[in-house]
Formats: C-alpha cells, sequence, structure tokens
C-alpha cells in the first residue's frame, strides 16, 4: 500500500472529538477518594484508632479513671494464663462455637435446600424461616425468657399440667442449651445466603446427573454441596468469627443488672466477652481486658487463617462455568461423564 | 430551566445549606449560653419539671442529659470532657472519687450558699464528705438526692396469712436465722416453680453493701485499718457468706445464680413474695400500686451480730468534677435540686428520705400504710450506720467478685471458706493495684 492509497486520517464527529471528561469524571481519582472517604475515615477512626489504642492500653495497669497508670510489659498478657475465668470462659466460648457453627450451617442449608423445591407457598416459607432472624435479639431473648422462665414461663406451666416436675431452664447447666437454641433460632441468615449459592447452580447440572442415574441425594452430595463449599467457608469462617465475639445472647439471658449483670451470668454462659466485658467495667481493670481482648483478636486471625488452610482441597472454586460443569458432573456419576 | 442536577449546583445548594444552619444555631443558642451535661436518671429522678423550674430560674443554662452509664462515663472522662453533674451512690464512691482526684471539693460553694446549709443538711449527707482518710469527715463532695436505711423490710401481709404464720414486729429486730426461718415457713413451691418467695434479702442495692453490714454486725471488717486488703476469711465476713449459701439452699428466694426474672417488685405486688429487703424509698412504689396498699408493713431492720445497724446502702445523689467547665451552673442546680421545689416534691412523693431535715416534714402519711412506715422509719433513725468502703478499690469490683464467687459456689456447692478464698484472691491485687494508682 502506497501512502497515496492510505486512507484519510479518521475524522470523528465533531461531539466525539471534544472528548475531554466533563462533570465528576474530569477528576476521577478525586471522586474516588470522596466517595471512599467516609468509610476511610470511619475505619480509621473506628477501628484502626481503637485497635492500636487497646494495644496501647494492654500494656498498662490503667483503671478507666485514673490519669497516673504505667507501663507495664507484657504483665496483662501472662496474666491471663493464669487466670482460671479466662481460661473457663475461653472453653465454654469453644464449646459454644463448636456447636453452634456446624449446627447453623446444617440447619441452615437443609431449609434453604426445602425453600428451593418448588413447593406450594414456597415464599411464605422462605419469609417465615427468614423471619426470626430480622427479629432484635433483644425481644428474642425477651420470648425466650417468657418460655423458660421457672414460675411464669410456658414451658414449666405445661409440665405443670402434665404433673412433671418443673425445670430451672435460665440457671446452670440448662440455660447453656436455652443460649444454643436462642443462637439457632436466627439460623434464616444462614438460610438465605445458602439458597443464593444454591440458587446459582445451574439447574442442568442436576438434570444432567439425573440423566446419568444419580438419585436426589447424590446429586446434592455430588453437584450441589460441591458448588456450595465456597459459600459454606464463608458460612464457617463468619460463623467462627461470630461465636467467638458472642456477648449479648449470654447477657440477656442472664436476668440480673447492674453492677453484677455481667459477674452473674451463669457459669455455662460465661463466655469470652463476658469475661472481658467484666474486667473492663466491673473491675476496672482496662489494661488488662484490652489484653484479653487482643488475645482473642490474633486467636480469630490464627483460627481463620488455620480455617482457610484446612478447607483449600475440600472447598471446589469454580475457575469457569464449563470446568465447574464438567468436574461437577463428574462427581456426580462417578466419574462416568468423563468416560 | 435545564433539570440537570449539575455539581456546581449540589456544592452551592449544600453550602448555602450549611450556611444557615450555622447562623440558625448561632442565633438559636445566644453569645452567653451555656450547656450543662448531667449524667442522670431523666425524667424518673429529674424531672421534666425539675427541669422547667431550673430553666425558668437560669434561662441561659440549657441542660442535656447523658445516659447514666460506667462505659460512657469514662470514655467521657478519657476524652477530658466529662459530665458537669454525675449520678453516684455516696456511700460506695466517695472515696475512690476523692483519692482519684475526680471530685470536686464543693466545700467554697456550701459556704457562699444560702439555701444548702450545714444546719440544713441530713447526717446521711456526710457519706459525701471525706478528708483523705476518713468518710463522714472533710469537705463534701456532694449531696444526696434522698436516701433510705436499706436492710429494712417491707412485708406482704397476704402471703403471711396463707401460710399462717405471723407477721415480724415492726419495730423489734430478726435475726438473720429468724428471718430465714420465717422465710422457709411462708414460701410455698413445686418443685422449680414457686407460688410464692419468702424472701428477697437486702442485697439488691449492693451486694456488697449487704454482706459488708452484716460483718459490721457481728463486729468485724472486711477491710483491713488503712483499707488496702480485704479478708472474707474473717470469722464474721465468712459467717456472713455462710449465712448466704444457707439462704440459696433453704430455696426460699432468689440468688444471684437463680434470680427472679420480673424482678421482686413485680412479685411483691403480685402477693408473690413476703419479705423484700428495702428500705423507706419503696413507698413510692407501693404508692403506685393500691391494690397491695391494705396488706403492707414496713418493718425494722434484721440483727445479723451483737450490734444493731441499719445502714444507708448508696445515698444516691450527685458530683462535680473536677474538671467540669461549668462548675458554677452545676452548682446552682444543685442549690435547686437538692434545696429547692424538686427536693420538696421528692420528700412529698415517699421516694426516699429527703438531704434536706426539714423536708422531713413533707414526707406522705395521709394513708394507713405510709403512716406505719414513717413511724418505722422514725424509730429506725436512731440505729443508722456508715458502712466503710476502700477507696482503692470501685465497689463494683467488690459487687462483682462476690456475686462470682455465690454464682461459683452456688453451682458448686463450695463452702464459705472457698468462696471466700475466691473473693481475697480477686480483691487484694485491686487494691494494691488501686493503692499504686492513686499514690
Amino acid at each position: 500500500m502506497t501512502t497515496a492509497e492510505a486512507p484519510a486520517a479518521i475524522r470523528l464527529p465533531a461531539d466525539v472529538q471534544t472528548t475531554a471528561p466533563r462533570g465528576w469524571k474530569r477528576y476521577r481519582a478525586r471522586t474516588f477518594y470522596a466517595f471512599v472517604s467516609p468509610w476511610l475515615a470511619g475505619f480509621i477512626l473506628l477501628t484502626l484508632f481503637p485497635l492500636g489504642y487497646a494495644l496501647w492500653l494492654s500494656f498498662t495497669n490503667f483503671d478507666g479513671m485514673t490519669g497516673h497508670y504505667r507501663y507495664v510489659g507484657l504483665q496483662n498478657y501472662a496474666d491471663i494464663f493464669r487466670d482460671p475465668d479466662a481460661l473457663h470462659s475461653l472453653g465454654r466460648t469453644a464449646l459454644y462455637t463448636v456447636i453452634t457453627v456446624p449446627a447453623a450451617i446444617i440447619i441452615g442449608t437443609a431449609l434453604a435446600v426445602l425453600v428451593n423445591r418448588p413447593v406450594r407457598g414456597r415464599a411464605a416459607f422462605r419469609a417465615i424461616f427468614y423471619l426470626p432472624a430480622v427479629v432484635p435479639i433483644v425481644a428474642s431473648a425477651l420470648c425466650f425468657k417468657m418460655l423458660f422462665d421457672s414460675d411464669f414461663g410456658l414451658l414449666n406451666h405445661i409440665f405443670n399440667q402434665l404433673h412433671l416436675q418443673t425445670i430451672q431452664w435460665l440457671a446452670d447447666p440448662l440455660v447453656f442449651w436455652v443460649m444454643i437454641a436462642m443462637t439457632l433460632w436466627g439460623v434464616g441468615g444462614t438460610m438465605i445466603i445458602s439458597l443464593a449459592g444454591l440458587q446459582g447452580i445451574p439447574g442442568e447440572l442436576i438434570e444432567a446427573a439425573k440423566v446419568d442415574g444419580a438419585n436426589a441425594w447424590r446429586a446434592f452430595t455430588r453437584i450441589s454441596l460441591p458448588l456450595l463449599s465456597p459459600i459454606i467457608l464463608f458460612e464457617v469462617i463468619t460463623g467462627v468469627i461470630a461465636s467467638i465475639q458472642a456477648f449479648i445472647p449470654a447477657l440477656l439471658l442472664s436476668i440480673q443488672s447492674g453492677t453484677v449483670a455481667a459477674t452473674s451470668v451463669p457459669q455455662s454462659n460465661y463466655l469470652f466477652m463476658i469475661h472481658a466485658y467484666a474486667q473492663y467495667f466491673d473491675y476496672g481493670r482496662f489494661g488488662y481486658a484490652s489484653a484479653l481482648l487482643w488475645a482473642l483478636f490474633i486467636l480469630i486471625l490464627v483460627l481463620t487463617a488455620v480455617i482457610f488452610k484446612v478447607s483449600g482441597r475440600a472447598v471446589f472454586y469454580e475457575s469457569g462455568p464449563d470446568e465447574a460443569a464438567q468436574a461437577a458432573a463428574g462427581h456426580a456419576t462417578g466419574g462416568k461423564a468423563e468416560r | 430551566m435545564s433539570g440537570r442536577f449539575s455539581r456546581r449546583r449540589l456544592l452551592a445548594g449544600a453550602a448555602t445549606a450549611a450556611g444557615v444552619a450555622a447562623v440558625s444555631s448561632a442565633c438559636g443558642s445566644g453569645a452567653d449560653s451555656t450547656t450543662l451535661t448531667i449524667m442522670g436518671n431523666h425524667p424518673s429522678e429529674i424531672t421534666d419539671s425539675d427541669v422547667a423550674g431550673f430553666s425558668k430560674k437560669y434561662p441561659n443554662v440549657k441542660i442535656k442529659f447523658v445516659t447514666n452509664s460506667v462505659q460512657l462515663l469514662t470514655a467521657m472522662f478519657a476524652a477530658g470532657d466529662p459530665p458537669d453533674i454525675i449520678r453516684d451512690q455516696g456511700v460506695q464512691n466517695t472515696p475512690y472519687l476523692v483519692k482519684r482526684d475526680l471530685a470536686e471539693d464543693l466545700a467554697p460553694y456550701f459556704a457562699k450558699s444560702t439555701v444548702l446549709t450545714d444546719d440544713k443538711i441530713a447526717a446521711v449527707d456526710d457519706v459525701w464528705r471525706y478528708d483523705g482518710s476518713v468518710q463522714g469527715k472533710g469537705p463534701r463532695y456532694g449531696l444526696a438526692k434522698d436516701y433510705s436505711q436499706d436492710a429494712m423490710l417491707w412485708c406482704n401481709l397476704r402471703v403471711f396469712e396463707k401460710a399462717k404464720v405471723e407477721p415480724p414486729d415492726p419495730t423489734t429486730p430478726m435475726s438473720y436465722e429468724e428471718m430465714l426461718d420465717v422465710a422457709k415457713r411462708i414460701t410455698r413451691r413445686k418443685g422449680a416453680q414457686y407460688s410464692a418467695y419468702g424472701l428477697y434479702p437486702p442485697f439488691d442495692v449492693s451486694l456488697s453493701a449487704g454482706v459488708i453490714n452484716m460483718v459490721t454486725s457481728a463486729g468485724g471488717s472486711v477491710f483491713n485499718s488503712d483499707y488496702t486488703k480485704v479478708d472474707f476469711s474473717a470469722p464474721e465476713a465468712k459467717s456472713a457468706l455462710q449465712w448466704y449459701l444457707d439462704y440459696a439452699d433453704a430455696q426460699v428466694g432468689p440468688t444471684v445464680a437463680r434470680p427472679l426474672a420480673a424482678g421482686a417488685a413485680a412479685a411483691f405486688f403480685a402477693d408473690q413474695l413476703g419479705m423484700v429487703g428495702y428500705g423507706y424509698w419503696f413507698g413510692g412504689e407501693v404508692a403506685s400500686n393500691p391494690q397491695v396498699q391494705d396488706h403492707v408493713r414496713f418493718v425494722t431492720a434484721p440483727q445479723f451480730g451483737s450490734t444493731r445497724t441499719s445502714p444507708c446502702f448508696a445515698a444516691v445523689g450527685h458530683w462535680i468534677p473536677k474538671t467540669s467547665k461549668h462548675k458554677q451552673e452545676a452548682w446552682n442546680f444543685f442549690e435547686w435540686y437538692f434545696g429547692e421545689q424538686p427536693a420538696i416534691d421528692r420528700a412529698k412523693s415517699g421516694w426516699g428520705l429527703p438531704g434536706i431535715t426539714a423536708m422531713n416534714a413533707d414526707l406522705p402519711e395521709t394513708k394507713p400504710y405510709q403512716k406505719q412506715a414513717l413511724d418505722v422509719q422514725n424509730a429506725e433513725f436512731s440505729h443508722m450506720s456508715v458502712l466503710k468502703y476502700s477507696p482503692y478499690v470501685a465497689f463494683t469490683a467488690l459487687d462483682a467478685s462476690l456475686s462470682q464467687a455465690f454464682v461459683k459456689g452456688l453451682e458448686s456447692g463450695l463452702s464459705a471458706g472457698k468462696l471466700a478464698d475466691l473473693v481475697n484472691d480477686t480483691l487484694n491485687p485491686l487494691l494494691e493495684q488501686g493503692k499504686e494508682l492513686v499514690a
């Protein structure tokens, strides 16, 4: 092609030629920072600063009111291992986590499978199962107290009618199971997340598996469950973090108020955060309580890393729709699709 | 006109709105206006009428209330911006506040006041005095809005009638053992379900106050002479802890491990609680529950040891922080709230005894139960005693350590000696640290 044959320079229409960004677009970087700045400010002021402040306090003997506190080094951290209440509360928190997290995921996923089926009134069932999750926890706790109160509760009333021995539900050791029940009462949140995951699974995968001879259980365990595994991992991690930090259910189920609200929580519900709260506001040990919270923060980080590590082989990450479909179909039919 | 919402127009609008808001705020507040921040119970204790009266007298002072909470108070002190007036319990907290240099010495204000003069102030207000070593002496740091002798009892006579048990004599003290025995006889329960509790002992205002009162009556003290150590293993303290364990074992009333869900007042007014350990202030509650007024009786405090004691457990009132930015305005509110119409209104309501002696004449006595309560109260004044607290540890820590030890003890069947060890082990390091912090 000669120069003479070369096409003339492309001429753009007049309105396209003057395409210098207008309005907000002229300041993309500034606009970006303007929009993220509220979050950034919140993160710095409400997360980073308190974290740093608590870290500093954890190395002091500050009592919350006196300005004459001093640096005590790692003393507060060493005290955690000598504090039987801290270790007891950590044990109770671990038990609470080990029970509530798997139970919430199993029940939530089971409910999600149920309400994902084409049954009559499906929308109503979804709403009913999800409703407890949106009820404020204070209202839930009140209902549970009314249900389980030894004198005026519905349960003991029924026991009385049946001439059965009435029971102190809100005292040790049963109050722990009341707290578990109250926590699982809000399982609708997990259900909604699992339902969203289930609805993201292409229907043809299930159909293909059935054509290849898989029954419903096999299709669920070999197709739905592997494809849901990233969702389940998310639920495990957020569930573990929430359970380790659980505080409100135990406090609300405790009947005392005032200065002994935290320390009169029954021993089986004496969770780690209750202990930290009592150290802060009942005992005025701000330095030690901050060390407790920092220890918890580190524990959560380690646990999250461990969960990520051990879940690597169990979680099925969808690298692309075709690969996922092939892999899942292969699982469902015991490898028949690949043969 | 273009309907497009341009950035320029948005910014211009926002700037205008901000300007208008700033100008109107400045105009509204007035140049010499002051805002007094009160951490107190509004409107239950400082009523709207109290605030309106103060605003009428001091139109340039606005009042802002903040929630009465130790968490908030700590945060406000940490931020260097504490409230100007703070609600507190004078019995437990005066030495603690003064040793930490937190409370303003009000002696100069009292010296100039014509409303709150020494001759008008009740003896109980001395719990708000501290000279650095002895509570009850030295300058005043606060005042009680009202008070009661909190170890006294209110009896629901219907519960006694149903159990065919004679109610306690109003002015002769029962021993704690006798009180427990009466409670056993009037309690009605089936399994874990109670139709009538016998006793709600006088620990509700403060668990530590209840225990310290018992120990004092027995001639002991939980603190050593300079308040730097506790010893709950001493015989008097151990027997007080043992009484609580016996009471819990008798299952005649709620405990820290098995509390009463609806609270003592609800059970008492439903004729489901025979004796409740509350002071004169509970008459204010009775006034709001006419259904029980014909079958209540106010009786003297039970006696644990050889000495008859009937202390005030709290003397709830207010103090002014040293770092308050509006001390004069806060004092003006003090005079109004503690010495003028609000104090008269409180006395008339029967919600506690007034901190100003002359206002005892305003206490209600028109109804038979009010008259009975006032007669018993008048006889009880002579047995008034003062509890001792350490300046080195917050009373919340005492309450918390006792409640935690009781919860553990009642659930695990620990002995009183073991409970005492738990409390000592918790509190002594705190006292040691507290001493270092205020040194």
